[in-house]
């Protein structure tokens, strides 16, 4: 124990050892000198210094002050007494970690998303995201630029807001194009996020909407890799879709836009070029399209600025009713419950998931504390004879809290380390897919803050039980008493019996979740998406972001569908510009003629830009009405078609085909009703869509191609083909449908892993419990039963014994875990699909599979007992 | 009551006597543990027996109050032993110690020796 610090005390010790030596000498020096003999003299002396443990123990205790140095030497006395051990301590230290890692693997993964929803940004829990209208999953921008500057202005209880436009642009001008992700952001940005400048300077106010020159603030990593840490890049001109910009400077190592769990790589201002200025002056339609997020003023609650925001906003609805028809609302959510970006997903999964992880670690520390009590409850003579030396109750039980402590601070270091590494396990999560996604775990002091709390609250279960419990046994009877009966005092036996019960009824609610989640998988993965997802192909152009002109961009869109529709293999060639179940989709306010909407109904769409032959090569039948034809293009009337769900919401009972639906302005008439489909998730309440010709108003380009054989075996000839056209155009995201809409499952795979694994845990952990309590008891009881089989009890007497008080415990946990694990379900009702959160046939099969296994666990402890020879059996006391 | 009850009550009965007696034994010049054991039991005719497990805890205790010092000497028969001495400071709580002790002695005195009539009175 040389690495233990002893502070002087081993000195102390050593020193009053050599006292004592001394004054037994000169005792038994004294005595000789009186003309007794070396031997008698020497008892006599030893007999009246009396117990020499004891004088030092209490003199010790003098000392006083070194409550460092007692705690040190209580240290090394647990660390001897484990050390006797090892079977267990490693038993329990793995057992612990395994429960403290996923604990803080969990809490890393909320707080490197939820917790840090804007890296490098000053006091996030200020910053609010405004949503207007109603709250759902992963929403369109909700903001127009007049509204947002007019909330900015008029509102009082934000010290700034901001706004922006998260969308993605290719940067030329170097050797290879390339794809950027970049926000259109208010000149207030930065300021508002409280971040400063790495190099140059930020947007000034005037910029905002009047730039003299375009200018672009780089990231820092962008500045890196493409700019080659060009320090005097301040100043210089970029271009960014051939267009030239100027840089004036670069954000901090880090930062990567406000917008949780998506990078940007640059930002520009609201409108850089001077092009959009439809965009920046009207209140509706296309100009919707900003992001929100203002910082609280100190002092003001989030309530009273929703009501500021909402008096403000209904001026302005009062004064441009046209322009805001829908739902007008203000809602505001902290960032870490975001509805923009990843943390509206995360604020769902997340939380449940760490409450599982504590239930492991309640479940493990449960188990600990049965093996340390068995253990204690076979040291009770050392425990015995420790209280007749003087111990007090306190001692003793702090005694074994800090046997706990020490195994877990162990259990807590390793998982320390074992964190670092699975923080960085989430990001797995996350199929390549079209968005700049970088959700990943972090590992900072509030990781390690949270391991320590675990740790230290693991090590209080694990050792505070059984030593209060161990140490209430009158001290006289234990040592007086026979060792059978040491194993069980019935306060003991109760105690065992609740732990066991404990385990049981906590890990099953965790086999019955993580079976739901199971099953909600598969549900997901077989469900008919209503769509083809298993023969395509998509490749995404960067024809938009290239910077074409738009008749340029028409010709090289046909040419792309001629060369690839060409290839061998390829049975249909299209073009779309959304790919469905990516988590993303755009929406629009649609305002149908002849319909009246209810006050407060949203009026907002989803919509798709598909070419021609686009839905009979996803194979979605066409109802009613046709499909879009290459003449449907910008000479031709606009034209739409609707899914079931608009037609039925806009026109019910009526014909929809020749109905008109005004979209940005414009009307738009109706030539087809295709079937409905998932657009984002499996489990979605369906939302109306409608389709738009692509070659009316397409923006990306996504060539969809289906294909005969394997979609990704095409991958390379469909990008030849388009660079056979033009060789600078960038192709990207070239991947099956299968791996695209597998970004729809992401969370559902999250949630079933997890709590797939923890519920493994649980089991293994319920069923060693029982197993280990079992077999102690009957181990305990071989007298017992050996003088029962001597007076005629048969073996199967013997087997129905020590299976009766088994089962009798199991009964019990699993009935107190079914009601724990009804409320519990309830709680994760949400994230089901397919399955009901009560679903029986879930139940009963995992009440039966941890029935059968704890039936196992009781047998083999039986089955030794049934087996032994009653003779032997009874000389064993 | 187990032993380390016992000792801690005889430990609280002589409190603050057994110091002071310590005390008093250091005034005649600095003593081992041993030797203190003895002193006293000779000075009071073989009464005072001090217990081993009372003296070296009220030692130890005396000595983080400041009241005696300790170092390592050879006694005269060549043993090498740990010798206390008093200090000032206890020089000062033996006084305070004494007068108080002689205020608790008078107190107990007039309870125990009141004179009948006056009780009658």
């Amino acid at each position: 124990m040389k690495w233990l610090p002893s502070f002087g005390f081993q000195r102390r010790n050593r020193e009053l050892q050599e006292e004592i030596d001394a004054h037994l000498q000169m005792a038994v020096a004294d005595r000789v000198a009186r003309g007794e003999t070396e031997e008698t003299a020497r008892q006599a002396a030893t007999r009246e210094f009396g117990n020499i443990a004891l004088v030092q123990d209490v003199t010790r205790q003098m000392w006083g002050g070194g409550w460092f140095e007692q705690i040190g030497r209580d240290v090394r006395y647990a660390l001897r007494q484990l050390r006797k051990s090892p079977g267990f301590t490693i038993t329990a230290t793995a057992m612990l970690t395994v429960a403290i890692c996923a604990n803080s693997t969990v809490f890393s993964w909320i707080d490197g998303t939820m917790l840090r929803p804007i890296p490098g940004a000053r006091d996030t829990g200020d910053l609010f995201s405004l949503q207007r209208g109603e709250r759902n999953f992963s929403p369109t921008p909700p903001f127009s630029y007049l509204d947002y500057r007019d909330l900015r202005e008029q509102n009082r209880t934000f010290t700034g807001v901001l706004a922006y436009h998260h969308d993605w642009i290719t940067l030329t001008g170097g050797a290879e194009p390339e794809r950027a992700y970049i926000a259109n952001v208010s000149a207030n940005y930065f300021d508002v996020l409280g971040i400063k400048p790495m190099l140059g300077r930020f947007f000034l106010s005037e910029e905002e909407t009047d730039p003299a020159t375009p200018s672009v603030v780089l990231s820092y990593s962008l500045w890196k890799t493409r700019y080659a840490e060009d320090a005097a890049i301040v100043g210089k001109s970029i271009e960014i879709a051939r267009h030239p910009v100027t840089v004036i400077g670069v954000a901090p190592e880090g930062v990567v836009g406000a917008m949780p769990g998506l990078r940007d790589d640059l930002w520009v201002t609201l409108d850089p070029l001077g092009t959009d200025v439809w965009r920046m002056t009207h209140r509706s339609g296309g100009a919707v399209w900003l992001n929100v997020i203002g910082r609280l003023r100190p002092g003001v609650s989030r309530g009273q600025a929703a009501q500021d925001l909402d008096t403000v906003m209904h001026h302005i609805v009062a004064e441009y009713p046209d322009e805001h028809l829908g739902e007008n609302r203000i809602t505001l959510d902290p960032m870490w419950r975001s509805p923009f970006g990843a943390n509206g997903y995360m604020a769902a999964t997340l939380p449940i998931l760490l409450a599982f992880a504590a239930l492991v670690l309640l479940l493990t520390c449960a188990n600990v504390a049965t093996l340390t009590l068995v253990r204690f409850v076979s040291r009770r003579r050392e425990l015995a004879i420790r209280q007749s030396l003087g111990a007090n109750r306190i001692q003793l039980v702090w005694q074994m809290v800090l046997e706990g402590m020490v195994l877990s601070i162990v259990a807590g270091s390793v998982a320390l380390v074992l964190t670092s590494w699975t923080s960085k396990t989430f990001a797995w999560f996350f199929p390549a897919n079209s968005n700049p996604v970088i959700l990943n775990g972090s590992m900072d002091h509030k990781v390690v803050i949270g391991i320590a709390v675990s740790s230290l609250l693991a090590g209080m279960l694990c050792g505070a039980l059984p030593g209060w419990r161990s140490s209430h046994a009158p001290a006289i009877e234990v040592l007086k008493a026979e060792s059978a009966s040491i194993s069980g005092g019935s306060r003991n036996r109760k105690l065992l019996s609740g732990l066991v019960v404990a385990q049981i009824a906590l890990s099953l609610p965790l086999l019955i979740c993580s079976g739901l989640f199971l099953r909600t998988l598969r549900n997901l993965a077989v469900a008919n998406p209503g769509f083809e997802q298993d023969h395509i192909l998509t490749a995404t152009v960067g024809l938009n972001i290239a910077g074409y002109g738009r008749d340029e961009e028409q010709v090289i869109r046909h040419k792309i569908l001629d060369r690839v529709s060409a290839l061998p293999g390829v049975k249909v060639a299209s073009f779309t510009d959304w790919i469905p179940m990516t988590l993303s989709h755009k929406g629009e306010d649609a305002y149908p003629e002849g319909y009246v909407p209810h006050p407060h109904e949203s009026l907002q769409v989803y919509h798709a830009e598909v070419g021609p032959r686009y839905f009979e090569s996803l194979h979605i039948p066409i109802l009613e009405g046709r499909e879009f034809t290459p003449h449907d293009d910008e000479k031709a009337p606009r034209v739409l078609i609707v899914d079931q769900t608009a037609a039925r919401r806009y026109w019910p009972g009526q014909d929809p085909l020749g109905k008109n639906l005004r979209i940005w302005g414009r009307l738009f008439a109706v030539v087809g009703v295709a079937r409905n489909s998932t657009h984002m998730l499996v489990n979605e309440s369906p939302e109306p869509m409608v389709y738009m010709s692509f070659f009316q108003q397409g923006y990306e380009t996504i060539v969809q191609v289906e294909t005969e054989g394997n979609p990704v075996d095409l991958a390379p000839a469909v990008q030849n083909a388009i660079h056979e056209i033009d060789t600078r155009l960038p192709v990207f995201n070239v991947r099956s449908m299968r791996e695209s809409t597998q970004m729809a499952s992401s969370f559902a795979v999250i949630q079933s892993t997890l709590a797939g694994m923890f519920a493994l845990i649980g089991l293994v952990l319920a069923v060693t419990g029982i197993y280990g309590v079992v077999a102690y008891r009957t181990q305990m009881r071989t007298h017992e039963i050996g003088v029962r089989m001597a007076v005629g009890a048969s073996r199967v007497d013997v087997l129905r014994l020590v299976l009766s008080q088994g089962l009798s415990l199991t009964g019990i946990g699993l009935a107190l875990g079914l009601a724990f694990a009804l409320g519990l379900t309830r709680l994760i009702a949400r994230l089901l699909y397919g399955i009901g959160a009560n679903d029986p046939v879930t139940v009963v099969s995992v009440v039966m599979l941890l029935g059968a296994m704890s039936l196992v666990a009781c047998y083999l402890p039986a089955h030794r007992a049934m087996r032994r020879n009653p003779v032997t059996a009874i000389r064993e006391l | 009551m187990n032993e380390k009850d016992q000792y801690k009550n005889r430990i609280e009965l002589l409190q603050g006597t057994l110091d002071m007696l310590i005390l008093q034994t250091l005034q005649w010049g600095p003593q081992h543990g041993y030797g203190i054991v003895q002193a006293l039991r000779l000075r009071s005719g073989d009464v005072l027996h001090v217990e081993t497990g009372s003296l070296y805890p009220a030692l130890h205790r005396l000595e983080r109050q400041g009241w005696v010092q300790s170092e390592w000497k050879q006694s005269e028969s060549k043993q090498k032993a740990r010798y206390y001495r008093i200090t000032a400071k206890g020089k000062k709580q033996l006084a305070s110690d004494l007068g108080r002790w002689e205020r608790i002695v008078e107190a107990i005195g007039s309870v125990m020796y009141v004179k009948p009539e006056e009780s009658a009175s």
